[in-house]
């Protein structure tokens, strides 16, 4: 049933600064499928929008694409697919360019510092169709009205003639939406859309993605570190620490029966609404400085259930139902990697 | 004052209120009645007064000795501007802020004026939001943490550096790093900073507004139990702003929700999520997301419609009028008045008796 939009594998992006390189995303995987919600959860400084920012392209300076493909299965309408190495193309080029904001679009936290505050909100919107699209300016303008009104904003006619300060934040939002929705795209990649919002305004903007997900049948990669957003929205989470996704599944497995320490300390740690508890759970510690990522299992010091193993060793990908993936040694046979030590 | 009953004619109650203030309950640390605070809307180069925003409206409630209130609402409700009006930061436009000092007697913090509000800003301290932009950069941890003492003579210099090295091992921060500047720790760690400078003068109510918001999840628990820590052991009362209602849920004894510089709705933590009384609480509450997968029913959220009212011009009525559901006629010629329905229970709605509402979906 499900077909693979976007199919990513050991992705490396790291950051060339003086002080060092900082591995932002350190040998991730990931499967955004067709139609569905797939929600990347983390602490910050934990790579989710730098691995994100790369599917269009967008990582910037001194950040770098190292090594990883980004597969993605772009349609051809007769049933086939084109498959295209977005991880390969020139970030400046004409390919990139027509998959950016057409096929793939983004919207992104701060509502008022992503929109131009130079120009109306309608002729940021009509920018973005009249670019991909050979729609004329009256057309795409009516299109931009459409759009408006129907990501919810009362009197589209007026507000799209609108300089984005006359907005409150939630409207802001939609109208990113309404811009990211303009050409029809096969997927969505929210980063934090709703994390500057209040919580009336947040609900009402979920419901608006999903109910727009259903009509248009767009993928949705939702970053946040919410977690009862992402129990609200998510088909598939994954969970990331240090570049690296450290567990993978469906939404119900991740929340009721999540396998990694960091995952379940991670949920812990939220305050709950049903039982008001004595005392929080937190993780201890924080997350490490770039700079000095530990060795082996990069989330070890901070690991309730660490042994000794998992100062030096890595762990790698291990398979523990059809789709739930897990890094950690725990889950591991260490006698073969244990040989491979002593003889190294 | 406008809103004091004339000279009544029952001596007894004469009596009873000297011109000393007094609380309505013993319990009690601080007691707001009607406090108003107003902004004016200038325009034109002689800067006319066109207009005010109510930024708190007609604001009354109460906080206990030892408990923590929360106080709850979207942004722009007036919830920061209420804290600041107790901590003085902002001269009341009207109304009344009873504070009971150790030696049980009570002053109206509205009514002082210029230096007269000095001998209580030890008493009620502050915890801000942003760890960022809420420090001097400039400034050592010592002389951040020190500040305050020095400036109102409260320690002797000698001992200066032994209480800034208690405090500091308190809230969890090594006092070796006395010397160094701000930007050398992570925001957790200049959280921590931030209720150090704040409980050094030894405080008897601490306002923290927004105190977790900017912070991840995990850091976030770690603040948290270390608030709760520090009230057990230091008798501290929290007045605790913000708009995260699991936060809110974890930490609140009772909660007050505002909603356009007005306060809606008064109630016990649990009493509140399950039986909200206001409409804008049941709504608020229908909007928290809760982490199970298990239990998302996003078809039977309620979904407000419409934008949070313009307080320099708000509805006719009841503010919420135009955004319920359950609005009739009365509701948007008459301003409900907040009232008290069963112990320690307050709300502002017509029809409070009447609805059944819901309350927040549970994880489990």
């Amino acid at each position: 049933m499900s077909e693979t939009l976007i199919k990513v594998t050991d992705l490396k992006i790291h950051f060339f600064t003086d002080e060092g390189v900082v591995r932002a995303v350190d040998g991730s995987d990931l499967t955004v499928e067709r139609g569905r919600t797939l929600s990347l959860v983390g602490e910050s400084g934990c790579g989710k929008s730098v691995a994100c920012r790369s599917l269009l392209q967008i990582v910037h300076s001194p950040g770098k694409i190292v090594s990883g493909e980004i597969m993605y299965h772009r349609s051809m309408g007769n049933g086939l697919d084109e498959v295209i190495d977005i991880a390969q193309l020139d970030p400046k080029g004409k390919q990139i360019r027509n998959i950016r904001g057409k096929e793939i679009s983004m919207i992104f936290q701060e509502p008022m510092t992503s929109l131009s505050p130079m120009y109306t909100v309608g002729n940021q919107i009509v920018e973005n169709i009249q670019l991909h699209t050979d729609k004329t300016k009256k057309e795409a303008h009516a299109l931009a009205i459409e759009l408006l009104d129907k990501v919810g904003i009362p009197k589209p006619g007026r507000l799209v003639d609108e300089y984005p300060f006359r907005l409150s934040g939630g409207m802001r939002q939609r109208a990113m939406i309404a811009m990211a929705l303009s050409c029809n795209p096969n997927m969505l990649i929210a980063d934090e859309p709703t994390t500057a919002l209040d919580v009336t305004t947040q609900a009402n903007i979920l419901d608006l993605m999903l109910d727009l997900q259903r009509q248009y049948g767009m993928a949705l990669l939702f970053i946040t570190h919410d977690l009862g957003v992402v129990a609200e929205i998510a088909d598939d989470v994954a969970v990331m620490y240090l570049g690296k996704i450290v567990e993978k599944s469906d939404v119900d497995t991740i929340f009721n029966n999540p396998q990694h320490p960091y995952t379940q300390a991670l949920l812990r740690s939220i305050p709950k609404v049903a039982t008001r508890r004595e005392e929080l759970d937190p993780i201890k510690g924080m997350v490490p400085n770039p700079y000095r990522r530990p060795e082996g299992c990069p989330f070890h010091p901070r690991c309730a259930k660490a042994f000794s193993e998992c100062r030096t060793i890595v762990p790698s990908v291990t398979h523990l139902g059809e789709n739930h993936t897990v890094q950690c040694l725990l889950y591991e046979d260490l006698s073969d990697k244990k040989s491979m030590e002593q003889s190294l | 004052m406008t809103e004091q009953a004339p000279v009544s004619q029952n001596t007894e109650q004469v009596a009873a209120q000297p011109a000393v203030a007094q609380m309505k309950d013993d319990s009690y640390l601080l007691e707001v009645n009607n406090l108003k605070m107003y902004f004016s809307i200038t325009s034109g180069i002689f800067a006319r007064v066109k207009g005010f925003t109510k930024a708190a409206d007609d604001v009354s409630f109460f906080i206990r000795k030892g408990e923590t209130l929360g106080l709850v609402g979207e942004s722009g409700c007036g919830k920061t501007t209420i804290g600041r009006c107790i901590a003085r930061a902002y001269e009341p436009t009207a109304g009344e802020i009873l504070y009971r000092l150790a030696d049980d007697s009570v002053v109206d913090l509205a009514q002082l004026k210029g230096k007269d509000v000095r001998p209580y800003r030890k008493d009620i301290r502050m915890i801000f939001q942003d760890p960022y932009s809420s420090l001097n950069p400039r400034m050592t941890v010592f002389e951040l943490v020190s500040e305050v003492l020095k400036v109102n003579n409260l320690v002797r210099p000698a001992q200066m550096k032994d209480r800034v090295e208690y405090m500091l091992e308190r809230v969890g921060l090594r006092p070796e790093y006395m010397q160094r500047y701000p930007h050398a720790f992570s925001g957790g760690e200049r959280q921590r900073i931030g209720i150090a400078r704040s409980l050094i003068t030894d405080p008897r109510l601490v306002i923290c507004d927004e105190a977790v918001s900017a912070l991840d999840v995990s850091i976030r628990a770690q603040i948290l139990n270390l608030l709760e820590e520090l009230q057990a052991d230091f008798d501290l009362t929290y007045l605790f702003i913000s708009h995260d209602l699991s936060v809110i849920r974890h930490i609140c004894d009772r909660i007050v929700v505002m909603y356009v510089g007005k306060v809606v709705e008064v109630a016990n933590g649990l009493e509140l999520y399950t039986h909200p009384k206001h409409p804008y609480t049941e709504a608020l509450m229908s909007a928290v997301p809760i982490s199970n997968p298990r239990v998302r029913n996003r078809e039977s959220r309620i979904r407000l419609h419409g934008e949070v009212a313009d307080p320099s011009n708000p509805p006719s009525g009841c503010y919420f009028h135009p955004r319920c559901q359950y609005a009739q006629d009365i509701c948007a010629s008459d301003e409900p008045a907040l009232r008290e329905l069963d112990g320690n229970r307050f709300v502002a709605c017509h029809f409070a008796e009447e609805l059944d509402l819901r309350g927040a979906a549970m994880e489990d």
